[in-house]
């Protein structure tokens, strides 16, 4: 097992990427603007908060998750009035080719298709189906649960998460070529540049 | 980063111009002669109008104004209390609706002269119980355990009460903000911290009871505990879409160049989401619904009124005009963000604020409402009744209270800056952006 890891420590792994140190933010906007002008598109910035327009200045488009989550709260809202009507009611004789019945109770002596009673349970599930939803393709959209990240492994790279701001250009991106993207980097005034091994 | 770029504080991007003094001064005009003509048609009877009808349409009218105003003192205090940055550069507008609480009571005298003139059973059947009694003994009985609460001197005394509490508060929080403009001092906005939550204690207490006073005990012996919160909704409904439509109409005029965003007028219409058409909404139906589930006679009189006759189209016009139209329609982000959609939001929900009002107020609990074997002979029998909104008398006194809102607020406005120039936060506000 020592073997094993001497083995993977002592060889030369691939490059995952650069990272571009910076100390403010004001720097990091600039650069992001110069990143984004350039034309990568496998990139990204690490800051310790989040930083008012720095997706402007990155171009990142805005997400498509609202309109998701506004679907899927609509399929919360038909579900529940869906799930309440068949309950309520006497039979919904032939389906599925069973007769299927749900369990009417006169409560009451209010009418089984009550729609002020359906009200509060519509409104929960369609809560319940958008946090759900948002939520979860946040997770899907992001990659996450991610237990790996190469970047974790760098020293430098801690300090996003407390003091230094980080431009990261990944080298699957078509554009990047270690020596012009490194020299491209220095250009934006990064306190360091080094590379992130996979 | 967000710099802040240099922004114009110079009088030709924050003061009002010239023609606002044309415009406040039509407003006052227009108001008094609106208010005038409203009150001398409805005492004559035109348009086949009763005086409690006249009466009602005036509190209808009144409640408007106040409402809307009230909705301004809210912002502020809740500004204040949560230490907000980002509503620095929208707040003068809020303070200007405010500050017509200083002198909106002088609309109430003429209600409040009533107990005076010994005509107050016209618009408050309570205030008469001999009349109840021979009209509707099993009302009066009811009415009649309330009279610790519900009498003139104590109406009176809690009137006075509410003005001055609105009065004191608009006046703290107007005179402190616009003092801050030319001495910078900081103590203003810690006072204004400090108090605003008294401020809110306060507010809340004097709405509620308000509400009490002056809408539900209209129809006296029917009683909802919702109802100082669903007339607060009204207040935030009316006072947001009032202050969004100010802060678009002022960006129209080209003021406020790099001050006013669409981040901010995007936080405007989030409020307006918000409180004008979610909570509304929330509110309501739980007020309904609980009295729908219940079913007590003594409760149930109230809706089952307001779902007959020519009032079934106006609840309707509330649930889709209040809740279900504006709610899909602003739901999304771009609406929000535009001076455009946001004022057209605004009117719309201003209009609807009115008919929920209108809705509260004016229909009349009939004294034979719980005495229907069933829903059908209530029906035959009520289902004709007018809502009485083609009256035009309606919009005259309303029109005649909204134009010396606006009077009162562009007066606000133009002795002073269009945003307070020396609050801590402001370059908070300005740099403020929605992630």
């Amino acid at each position: 097992m020592s073997s094993v890891t001497q083995e993977t420590s002592t060889a030369r792994r691939p490059v995952y990427g650069l990272i571009a140190e910076f100390d403010n933010t004001g720097d990091l906007m600039r650069a992001a603007e110069k990143v984004r002008d350039a034309g990568y598109i496998w990139w990204d910035c690490c800051t310790p908060f989040p930083v008012h327009g720095l997706d402007k200045a990155m171009g990142v488009k805005r997400t498509i998750l609202p309109v998701l989550v506004f679907g899927a709260g609509a399929t919360g809202t038909a579900a529940a009035f869906a799930l309440q009507t068949f309950t309520n009611s006497f039979s919904f004789s032939t389906w599925a080719l069973v007769k299927v019945t749900g369990y009417p109770y006169l409560i009451s002596g209010k009418p089984m298709m009550s729609l002020p009673a359906f009200i509060p349970v519509i409104f929960e599930v369609t809560v319940l189906f958008s946090a759900l939803s948002c939520v979860g393709l946040m997770f899907l959209f992001n990659g996450l649960p991610r237990l790996y990240h190469p970047l974790l492994q760098n020293n430098r790279f801690r300090r996003a998460t407390n003091d230094r701001f980080f431009v990261v250009i990944e080298a699957r991106d078509p554009k990047f070529l270690r020596g012009t993207t490194e020299a491209f980097l220095r250009t934006l005034g990064a306190s360091a540049v080094e590379a992130v091994e996979d | 980063m967000s710099h802040a770029p240099q922004v114009d504080f110079s009088s030709k991007n924050t003061q009002l111009g010239p023609a606002s003094l044309v415009l406040r001064n039509a407003a006052v005009g227009i108001g008094v002669v609106c208010l005038g003509a409203g009150v001398y048609l409805g005492k004559s009877g035109a348009f086949n109008t009763d005086a409690r009808s006249f009466w009602k349409m005036y509190l209808v009218a009144f409640l408007f104004g106040l409402t809307i105003c009230l909705g301004g003192l809210f912002f502020l205090i809740i500004q204040f209390l949560t230490r907000a940055g980002w509503s620095v550069a929208v707040r003068r507008p809020a303070e200007a609706l405010a500050s017509n609480l200083k002198w909106i009571w002088l609309l109430f005298i003429p209600v409040l002269w009533m107990f005076f003139n010994g005509t107050a059973a016209t618009l408050f059947p309570w205030a008469d119980l001999a009349t109840l009694e021979a009209n509707d003994p099993g009302i009066a009985h009811v009415v009649g355990k309330k009279v610790a609460f519900l009498n003139a001197n104590f109406f009176l005394v809690r009137a006075v009460v509410y003005f001055a509490a609105w009065a004191m508060l608009a006046w703290f929080f107007t005179n402190n903000s616009s003092r801050q403009d030319q001495d910078g001092a900081m103590h203003r906005t810690l006072s204004m911290q400090k108090w605003s939550g008294p401020a809110a204690i306060i507010f809340a207490l004097t709405t509620t009871f308000a509400a009490v006073d002056w809408i539900m005990s209209l129809s006296p012996a029917w009683f909802s505990t919702m109802f100082g919160v669903y007339f607060f909704t009204g207040c935030v409904t009316g006072g947001y879409a009032s202050l969004a439509l100010i802060t678009v109409r002022l960006t129209r005029l080209g003021l406020l160049k790099g001050i006013v965003s669409g981040e901010h007028l995007q936080d405007l219409g989030k409020l307006l989401f918000a409180f004008g058409m979610v909570f509304w909404a929330y509110i309501g139906f739980s007020q309904y619904m609980l009295i729908w589930y219940a079913n007590l006679p003594e409760e149930t009189g109230w809706f089952l009124t307001r779902q007959v006759g020519g009032w079934l189209p106006v609840t309707l016009m509330l649930l889709f005009g209040h809740f279900i139209i504006p709610f899909v329609g602003m739901i999304s982000r771009w609406p929000k963000r535009y001076g455009i959609s946001l004022a057209a939001a605004s009117v719309w929900m201003l209009c609807f604020h009115w008919i929920d009002l209108y809705w509260l107020v004016m229909p009349e609990i009939p004294n034979d409402i719980g005495t229907f074997a069933t829903y059908g002979d209530l029906v035959a029998k009520y289902g004709t009744q007018p809502n009485g909104l083609e009256n035009p008398l309606n919009y005259i006194l309303t029109a005649g209270v909204a134009c010396l809102v606006t009077a009162g607020s562009i007066a606000y406005l133009q002795g002073r800056s269009l945003v307070p120039t020396r609050d801590p936060r402001l370059h908070e506000s300005l740099s403020f952006e929605n992630v």
